[in-house]
């Protein structure tokens, strides 16, 4: 067995510092954040949209695409209320822009 | 303590609460004294490779699958099955669940309890007496059971205690302080250890590659392994406390990410803490338990300012194991309390004395606690695992719940990539999983009895609750929080 730790031994053990310390890090950051961003907008203006743009464009082509889904009705519920909110509230949480905003309707 | 009034449920306080107490439920005594020995026996940085990849690949996912059961129901285990597949025998599945975790318990607690008396004895300087024999210790303790039964009723005592309270009041208050303390006690013994001569060594054996392992199936399933139950990773710990989530509460982060990557992130830490010293000493470092209470008992004596490295030590040790105790009991707890009439006292109660009674057995022979552990860990958690994946993957629909819910007031996006991990990868894993233990075990009457038990607890567990729910309709629930 090598008594020391080789070339390659380094690289495994800086990479598993790096993809584990450092991501649980800058995860953790992340999330606590986050969580003091959205308790910032929720205490200003009394809510916050509830789906990134991304997310809401797939759940309205999901919805779409399945018309007699038995969660259909959820999902639609969970889309207006996110459209709604987004209408009413000046700052979103995520990264919408006023030109999609005013491009949403309701289902 | 909390009010039992029925009419609003618990929350976190706080997001780091959340994370802390999910993390804290999750690392355990297996982070300590498995993870470091399984790396270094299986090709060292050629295992840690693989299981780098699997974590992400497989444990990540899973475990945002796990805790966005437990937010969408806004239930435990038997209240996500019944939401999604009605009341009567789906019912039984999560009971199952609820069945594995107090078994898990019974035997976990006497580990708690080894704990503490050594933790007691590092305080009392027990250790650095002269002629101290740490192998004499450990016969003369683990062969006293009035002594460990009487630790074991202490365990249940204090995990009960801090139940009592709830989960705000309860859980989180303890877990804040007493994860990221667990985290400064066993950086402090690394950063000693890594100060011995010597210890190089020990880092070596853990991170070297031997790359010959790559292509060595056993080092896939030791990883894999590691990777899915080291994680907690269907025990029902992650539904549980997901949960008790706010709705505007983060899932992929939080419930997956963070709960996977600081587990092992401590996993990591882990081997730092053991191995320099381990090799500093010449010590043999794939002992198991006995590596903990044997060996490096033996080590502390000789360090420098060995009274402070050894107390860090079985403190963090102990936080470790009495954080992962807390999850364990809740989530019988928070079941219990849902599906009968009993108030979270009377549930926290009924569970703890569950899980004491069943533990006699394992305080008083730690032979029994291994035949405990090869049935739980080998059958009983996969079987677990598997009912909840399969309840997200293909009764839910996996692309249903990740556009649905798992994105809902997430902090991250989660891609399409995440549908055929939940639906496909992770079951046919945990299928060849017990399948590999159950084949390569086959001549051990332990395994056939171990499938036997389970086989059984499923099928009881089912009619049981076919029986309680006799005339009742089928209709499954499909709101969120459902019941």
């Amino acid at each position: 067995m090598a008594e020391t730790l080789t070339a390659f031994g380094w690289v495994v053990m800086l990479s598993m510092i790096i993809t584990l310390w450092c991501a649980s890090i800058v995860a953790l950051k992340k999330t606590l954040s986050e969580e003091d961003k959205k308790a910032e907008l929720i205490t200003q203006q009394g809510a916050i949209e509830s789906y990134s743009p991304r997310a809401l464009t797939e759940l309205r082509e999901w919805i779409e695409n399945h018309p007699n889904d038995p969660y259909r009705e959820i999902a639609v519920q969970r889309y207006n209320e996110c459209v709604e909110t987004l209408k009413e509230i000046d700052e979103p949480f995520y990264d919408w822009n006023d030109s999609q905003i005013s491009d949403l309707e309701k289902l | 303590m909390e009010e039992d009034t029925g009419l609003a449920r618990d929350q976190w306080a706080t997001r780091f609460g959340f994370v802390m107490a999910l993390v804290g439920a999750v690392v355990g005594s297996g982070n300590i004294w498995r993870m470091p020995y399984v790396a270094g026996m299986n090709g060292g940085g050629a295992f840690l490779v693989i299981y780098l990849v699997l974590l992400y690949l497989i444990a990540v996912p899973g475990l945002m699958a796990e805790t966005l059961l437990g937010r969408y129901t806004q239930s435990g285990v038997i209240g996500a099955f019944k939401n999604f597949l009605g009341e009567g025998w789906s019912e039984g599945l999560g009971l199952v669940v609820v069945i594995v975790n107090i078994g898990l318990m019974s035997y976990y607690a006497p580990v708690i309890a080894w704990t503490i008396y050594y933790l007691a004895h590092a305080a009392l300087g027990t250790f650095y007496q002269p002629g101290f024999d740490p192998t004499a210790f450990w016969a003369a303790f683990s062969g006293s059971p009035l002594l460990v039964v009487g630790l074991h009723t202490l365990v249940a005592v204090l995990v009960g205690f801090v139940l009592l309270f709830g989960i705000s009041d309860g859980i989180e208050r303890v877990v804040k302080w007493m994860i990221p303390a667990l985290v400064v006690t066993l950086s402090a013994v690394a950063i000693k250890g890594l100060t011995l001569p010597g210890a190089m060594e020990g880092l070596a054996f853990a991170f070297n590659p031997e790359w010959e392992y790559m292509t060595d199936a056993n080092t896939w399933i030791a990883a894999l392994g590691q990777a899915l139950f080291s994680t907690g990773l269907g025990w029902g710990i992650a539904l549980t406390y997901g949960s008790y989530l706010g709705k505007n509460d983060d899932v992929p982060l939080g419930g997956g990410l963070i709960t996977a990557v600081g587990n092992t992130s401590i996993g990591l830490l882990a081997i730092f803490t053991v191995f320099p010293a381990v090799f500093a000493f010449g010590l043999e470092p794939t002992t198991g338990a006995e590596l903990t209470f044997v060996s490096l008992v033996s080590i502390f004596p000789s360090m420098t300012g060995g009274y402070i490295w050894g107390l860090l030590f079985f403190l963090g040790f102990l936080f470790a194991t009495y954080s992962s105790g807390l999850g364990i009991t809740e989530v019988g707890v928070t079941t219990v309390k849902e599906e009968t009439r009993l108030t979270r006292t009377q549930s926290v109660i009924a569970v703890v004395g569950a899980w004491w009674l069943l533990g006699i057995p394992s305080a008083y022979s730690s032979e029994f606690l291994g035949w405990m552990d090869f049935m739980f860990g080998n059958f009983g958690l996969p079987l677990a695992t598997l009912m909840i994946l399969i309840l997200v993957g293909w009764v839910i629909d996996s692309k249903r719940a990740r556009i649905l819910d798992l994105n809902h007031n997430s902090d991250v996006y989660i891609g399409s990539y995440w549908d055929p991990i939940i639906k496909y990868v992770i079951p046919t894993v945990m299928v060849f999983i017990m399948g590999y233990y159950f084949a390569t075990n086959i001549e051990d009457p332990r395994a056939i009895s171990g499938l036997a038990l389970m086989t059984g607890l499923t099928i009881g567990s089912i009619l049981l609750m076919q029986f309680i729910r006799r005339g009742k309709t089928n209709e499954p629930a499909l709101t969120p929080g459902g019941d």
